[in-house]
């Protein structure tokens, strides 16, 4: 990533902790001096929904949301989601940084015509192809594995930040400060852990 | 809470902070002094309040509804103190009774209306301008762009309401109030305003409140012992004719305000291409037309006509860009200058930078080929787009938000759904009880109509059931208390239900008279006051207390209060199993082996039931499974009547 703007879109479903990630990533963006504007959802959206928050820093930022496929990065806790933004907000640059895991919104027609109509047909895998297909900047994680390596699955979305912040110019000093501030000082360690996972997973990749 | 505490400041030790508009609006009113803050909580506006009470510098506190909220406010200012209401724009609606009237009698301390409104409803059930308020109440209105302003603005609003004797309106929408954005120059203390007050005309009203203008302190004015004025108070006839012509009067002064004071500002740039606009559609402008020329409205009523007039004669082409309603636009059309804006930009839903780029194209301000990553309406121009040759993902499925898992609202909806009658419903998370695939409730229009609506249509005698009238514990105080009054006053049978889950759920938990906690204090501050009570004392006796997580007992209290000729009210007992606290009910439940895939446990719309990838020689049946979101209410226990869904034993 060059110091031009950065817009980062994170997506998943309500309740995954898209707000939490978007609050970390922003702080740490200013924390590093950056303009920045971020964009969330609240209220209805959030049960159990499709949410994404929008953060665009730089050196001078006007408008609060990403404008269409100029996304830099794009975060997702669902496969699912992923899908669903990359349409709209990615071009052939963008980094995504995806759950290869998704959950099929969990309720569908009856009738089987309707299930593949209503796009029940797709699976996690036919989705990983295309992404495979179109995204040279590609970081599909298993996310879950690695969480319940570090004993809570909650911590998924933490370890996909590890991950944002190997590719940022941020440093990592002012990222796992953003997370303490951000988090029930309990689960510092084991936070700090995570987000230390993708940050090495990423480091690793790239030395190949 | 200290102030310093609650977000960190650049490593450059300067006051900058990271705001959302909500709490910068809160510290704008700190930093004004304000004393009262009242409100309803409503989605984008709910985070204010709360952000303003951990300072403890005011009284902030939840009130019942919006109406008592600004009398609540309206009050304080009689009383000489600074006072603010915070409301989402379908609120305004509720208090624009006492609006209306406040704008004639004026004010004493500073009172500043908050309105959020939700442009594409994010979370509303529609999406009205609020800015029409501020021109039929003919009061003056702040339009914030960023968290900045919001922060400036609030404070501004003070002094300018109790300049001009006038409520203040400051509109967010969902994009400000929910935006984070850095504020710059925290200084509680200090008066930074950037509105010049000592432009010539400063005259009006001539009143008892001009004396203090000059003091920014405020410090005679707010603490002055309470003395009657019926002439300006009391809106009997004789008084309010005059206070109405004073009004109108002072909508001279305010438009006189709106030109000279600085804060409506040109930036000239280009001499063909001009903007006029307000809010986040000046964010979305600035940045894909830095080139062109801007008149940002920020006081947007009145609107300031000399300088529009002005614009407009040193600028070729100008377009209005605004959100909803073309209000700017017919403003300055009634100056006799007709702009394009709706031309462009839609009428409907929210601004996009993509919208606005395209509104700015068909307008001619941009030559979309030119522009690099133009949006999808014209991708086939531009780039051949994702390789996805089987369109698979044009096929992908909608995520709708849905009931949590363990939601106490389900089993209610889902005996409902199984009663076949018709629910007239309300607005709250169990809003979500009309989705699919519970299906069981039949309308959401305004906080409190279910009761009313069910009186109605028992009237109406349409359906040969009885009807069920349906709503939280948080609108019933809101406002079906007093529809259920009226029902048991005229004497019309149906089954009111109370889903009572001790909180105010989809606005983030927020507390109620039936929880007996407000902001304050964060503690007990009265008894809870008991709905079931309330309801004895309208004189309605047959009342029933369900447990929702009990389906078979639910469905069959509800059987029978259908089949009872009376008024009558269930009440259910569980909390939310979000608020205050996550619930769990510490046990996990399995589906066994040799389910026959009947779907039924599916019709609930758990999201911990999931259905297997794999339906093995079922053909098109799906096998359901439960994953680890399970917190354990039991609910698809009782519903599966072949017995395939058992608790998990953990043997310890």
């Amino acid at each position: 990533m060059d110091d031009s703007i950065q817009n980062i879109l994170i997506c998943g479903i309500g309740g995954q902790g898209v707000v939490l990630a978007g609050k970390i990533i922003s702080l740490a963006a200013f924390e590093s001096g950056k303009d920045i504007k971020t964009s969330e959802v609240h209220g209805m959206s959030q049960r159990g929904g499709s949410v994404s928050t929008h953060i665009r820093y730089g050196k001078k930022i006007f408008s609060p949301l990403i404008p269409e496929n100029e996304a830099t990065a794009i975060i997702s806790f669902d496969i699912y989601e992923t899908a669903r933004y990359i349409r709209l907000f990615a071009n052939e640059k963008t980094f995504i940084i995806s759950s290869e895991h998704g959950k099929i919104p969990q309720w569908t027609p009856k009738n089987k015509n309707d299930r593949i109509k209503n796009g029940i047909a797709v699976s996690e895998e036919d989705i990983a192809n295309i992404l495979r297909s179109n995204f040279k900047s590609l970081y599909l994680i298993d996310d879950k594995r690695l969480a319940l390596d570090l004993g809570n699955i909650k911590v998924s979305n933490i370890i996909l930040l590890g991950i944002l912040s190997c590719l940022s110019d941020i440093k990592k000093e002012i990222w796992l400060k953003a997370i303490e501030k951000n988090i029930p000082p309990k689960t510092a360690d084991l936070n700090i852990k995570a987000f230390l996972t993708g940050r090495n997973y990423c480091e690793n990749l790239q030395k190949l | 809470m200290k102030y310093d505490n609650f977000t960190d400041s650049h490593n450059s030790g300067s006051s900058d902070k990271l705001l959302t508009g909500n709490e910068a609006i809160a510290l704008g009113a700190r930093k004004a002094g304000v004393d009262i803050a009242t409100g309803y909580p409503g989605t984008p506006s709910s985070e204010i309040l709360p952000f303003l009470a951990k300072f403890k510098s005011a009284a902030v506190n939840w009130s019942i509804n919006e109406k008592t909220a600004l009398e609540i406010a309206a009050g304080a200012s009689i009383g000489f103190k600074r006072s603010m209401f915070t409301t989402k724009h379908v609120g305004l609606n509720v208090a624009s009774d006492p609006l209306m009237t406040l704008a004639i009698t004026g004010v004493r301390g500073g009172l500043v209306i908050v309105t959020a409104d939700d442009p594409g409803m994010h979370s509303s059930q529609n999406e009205q301008d609020n800015r029409l308020y501020a021109k039929f109440a003919k009061i003056p209105m702040l339009e914030p762009s960023d968290s900045e302003e919001c922060f400036n603005f609030t404070a501004d609003a003070f002094e300018i309401s109790e300049k001009f004797d006038t409520p203040v309106i400051l509109r967010t929408t969902t994009r400000i109030s929910h935006s984070r954005s850095i504020v710059s120059n925290l200084d509680v203390l200090g008066v930074t305003s950037l509105i010049n007050y000592d432009y010539h005309n400063s005259d009006y009203p001539n009143s008892h409140l001009n004396n203090n203008l000059n003091d920014h302190l405020h410090s005679n004015l707010h603490n002055r012992p309470y003395v009657k004025d019926i002439e300006k108070f009391v809106m009997a006839p004789v008084f309010a004719r005059n206070r109405h012509k004073l009004a109108i009067k002072r909508l001279e002064y305010l438009t006189d305000f709106s030109n000279n004071s600085g804060i409506n500002k040109i930036e000239y740039n280009s001499p063909d291409f001009g903007i006029i606009t307000s809010g986040i559609s000046y964010q979305y402008a600035k940045e894909i037309v830095p080139y062109a020329s801007f008149l940002k409205l920020s006081f947007s009523y009145p609107v300031p006509d000399n300088l529009i007039k002005e614009f407009v004669g040193n600028v070729k082409n100008v377009v209005v860009i605004e959100e909803l309603e073309p209000f700017i636009q017919d403003e300055i059309s009634s100056l006799g200058i007709n702009l394009k804006g709706k031309e462009y930009f839609p009428r409907c839903g929210e601004l996009t930078p993509d919208l606005v780029k395209l509104g700015l194209a068909e307008a001619g301000f941009l030559d979309v080929r030119n522009v690099p990553n133009a949006p999808n309406k014209y991708n086939k121009y531009i780039k051949s787009g994702f390789d996805d040759p089987e369109n698979i993902l044009e096929t992908l499925p909608p995520r709708l938000p849905v009931l949590c898992s363990g939601c106490p609202h389900t089993a209610v909806f889902y005996a409902l759904k199984k009663l076949r009658v018709p629910v007239m419903g309300d607005i709250g998370c169990y809003t979500l009880g009309a989705m699919p695939p519970l299906s069981a409730m039949d309308s959401c229009i305004s906080m409190g109509l279910a009761f009313g609506a069910a009186q109605g249509l028992s009237i109406a005698k349409s359906s040969h059931k009885k009807t069920v009238g349906i709503m939280g514990d948080s609108t019933f105080f809101h406002s079906g208390i007093t529809s259920l009054i009226d029902a048991k006053y005229n004497n019309i049978s149906f089954t009111a239900i109370i889903l009572d889950n001790a909180t105010t759920a989809m606005t983030g938990g927020q507390d109620h008279p039936g929880t007996g906690k407000n902001l304050s204090l964060n503690q007990s501050i009265s008894g809870k006051i008991d709905i079931k009570k309330i309801i004895e004392g309208i004189g309605i006796s047959e009342i029933y207390t369900i447990d929702p997580y009990d389906y078979n007992e639910t469905f069959k209290v509800l059987k029978n209060a259908l089949e009872s000729e009376n008024l009558n009210a269930v009440i259910t007992n569980r909390p939310c199993v979000l608020y205050p606290k996550k619930l769990d009910c510490g046990k996990k439940f399995e589906v066994l082996e040799g389910c026959l895939g009947c779907d039924l446990c599916m019709q609930i719309g758990c999201p911990s039931i999931l259905a297997s990838r794999s339906s093995g020689n079922l053909g098109d049946k799906r096998i359901p499974f439960i994953d680890a979101s399970c917190i354990g209410c039991s609910i698809c226990k009782d519903i599966c009547i072949f017995n395939f869904i058992r608790e998990i034993k953990i043997n310890r």
